[in-house]
């Protein structure tokens, strides 16, 4: 089995990556990608805790994994919402950079 | 000590992820950094496969290597006028970078202090899906009216006949 900090790095450097794309990137497309490094980082954390959860409850480190079904419905809404808004974006503003997007009502 | 194969397929599968998440970020064109993306989220399927969640591992191919990739290359082609290369933004600045690696060093330090390996164990679906729907239905319940008001903000934002175009576009 992996070691637990191995996946722990692992999965900070996923985040740290998934930070660099929102510091650097302009397009409202990057950024959600960057947003959806993000957010699998922290799944990866959740399912790493449950797989090495201690068995001594009964239900153990199951939540881990309940969590983390939750967290992969909760990222595919936001992508859902984030590209209904990149589309509202190049409509009015005919772009998707969002340094151009100065008011927040489309 | 031998190099067991759990080991060495977890470095294989989390240096492919690394790279093609860097690679997603780096790449000029959108159609390329959804690409790369899809390819991201297949490495980490395989990787919830490796960490005994098979369940997760399918969910995670079906719904993002399957669904989002798909919903987002169905965005780009929407908008594909002028968000090529010349909007990408593919360069760096020095405070990001550091702002990074300050992350990074902060994350992986902590986690290099955890030195207990604690046992490992699986979950078929069935305990999932108690735990998921008989323990904690709220959670299911939320995430449900969650998706319900996303629903709803989408086909609001995707109006047609809503608003004013502030900038002609060119035709």
């Amino acid at each position: 089995m992996i070691p637990l900090e191995d996946l722990l790095i692992y999965s900070g450097l996923l985040f740290a990556v998934g930070v660099f794309g929102v510091l650097t990137r302009r397009n409202f497309i990057l950024l959600l990608v960057s947003i959806e490094i993000i957010m699998n980082a922290a799944i990866l954390n959740f399912i790493a805790f449950a797989a090495y959860s201690p068995s001594t409850t009964s239900l153990g480190g199951v939540t881990g994994q309940g969590i983390a079904v939750i967290l992969i419905g909760l990222a595919a809404t936001e992508v859902a919402v984030g590209l209904a808004i990149v589309v509202a974006l190049n409509r009015i503003i005919g772009s998707v950079n969002v340094s151009k997007a100065m008011e927040l009502k489309l | 000590m031998t190099l067991e194969l759990d080991t060495l397929v977890f470095v294989v599968v989390a240096g492919a992820g690394l790279v093609t998440a860097m690679a997603a970020l780096m790449a000029r064109e959108v159609v390329h950094t959804i690409m790369w993306l899809a390819a991201f989220f297949v490495s980490l399927g395989m990787l919830f496969f490796l960490l005994l969640a098979p369940f997760l591992g399918i969910l995670e191919l079906a719904v993002y290597a399957g669904a989002v990739t798909i919903l987002f290359l169905f965005a780009v082609m929407v908008v594909r006028k002028r968000i090529f290369s010349q909007e990408a933004g593919t360069g760096f600045s020095v405070t990001a970078v550091l702002l990074t690696i300050v992350v990074a060093f902060l994350f992986t330090e902590e986690a290099i202090q955890i030195n207990t390996p604690p046992p490992s164990r699986s979950y078929d679906v069935i305990t999932l899906s108690t735990s998921l729907f008989a323990n904690n239905g709220e959670w299911v319940i939320i995430l449900g009216f969650i998706m319900l008001s996303a629903l709803v903000g989408g086909v609001y934002l995707a109006r047609e006949s809503r608003g004013r175009p502030i900038k002609e576009e060119g035709q």
